[in-house]
């Protein structure tokens, strides 16, 4: 059974995240400060907020269709 | 501007984030396609569900309808008609048409709210997250040209 959209997005986000912190073990320059407060943290920030979204939408996608499996 | 004695990065772990932003942008895009496919087939199945129930209710209630009028005809020659089976089978009918619009108006709602973040989500993927891959291989770009300048005089 494949998994949920939502498990993928979390997983994808997992990722990401860690190559963020493996590139940033040796960049520790200005680019460095700026890139994260330019995209980075906008790019984590929106990503996790439609996670969240996606995550509690489809939770009452499932509760809609076992409710109503008579 | 930064100075290249203030450059302190490792190019291979960039590269790297960079392709890994690229492949989290597609990732992404398809989760966002799955997700939008499964609201779509829960309101789909929903309203297939409704459909087969509306459908029974009203067999439900031409079989309640027969059976009373039979039952009056029976009353009249001095018997007595039942139709609490039918009467029953028509609630019912009734009670899980109820349910399922409940439900749909709640999807209805629930999808209605998630376009938004899904939207700017997009967004993100199809505006920003470009933006940011193509920032980051300029540094990298930067950094390589920077460092090929350093070698002849180190």
């Amino acid at each position: 059974m494949p998994d949920r959209p939502d498990e993928d997005a979390e997983r994808l986000l997992r990722v990401i995240e860690a190559a963020w912190h493996q590139a940033q073990q040796d960049w520790r320059d200005d680019m460095a400060g700026r890139f994260d407060r330019v995209h980075w943290a906008p790019v984590i920030a929106e990503s996790r907020l439609y996670l969240r979204a996606l995550r509690e939408c489809l939770d009452i996608m499932n509760t809609a269709e076992r409710d109503t499996d008579f | 501007m930064t100075g290249v004695a203030d450059i302190h990065a490792d190019i291979d772990a960039l590269r790297e984030l960079a392709d890994a932003l690229t492949r989290f942008r597609h990732g992404q895009r398809e989760v966002a396609d799955r997700g939008d496919h499964e609201i779509e087939a829960t309101r789909a199945s929903l309203e297939t569900k409704a459909s087969r129930w509306r459908s029974l209710l009203v067999r439900r209630q031409a079989a309640l309808n027969a059976c009373q009028m039979s039952a009056a005809r029976d009353a009249g020659a001095g018997a007595a008609g039942d139709c609490h089976a039918e009467q029953a089978a028509v609630r019912e009918a009734q009670e899980r048409l109820v349910r399922i619009r409940r439900w749909q108006q709640r999807v209805d709602e629930e999808a209605g709210a998630f376009r938004g973040t899904a939207g700017r989500f997009r967004d993100l993927l199809d505006l920003d997250l470009p933006r940011a891959e193509h920032h980051l291989r300029a540094v990298i770009a930067g950094l390589e040209a920077s460092r090929r300048l350093r070698v002849p005089g180190t």
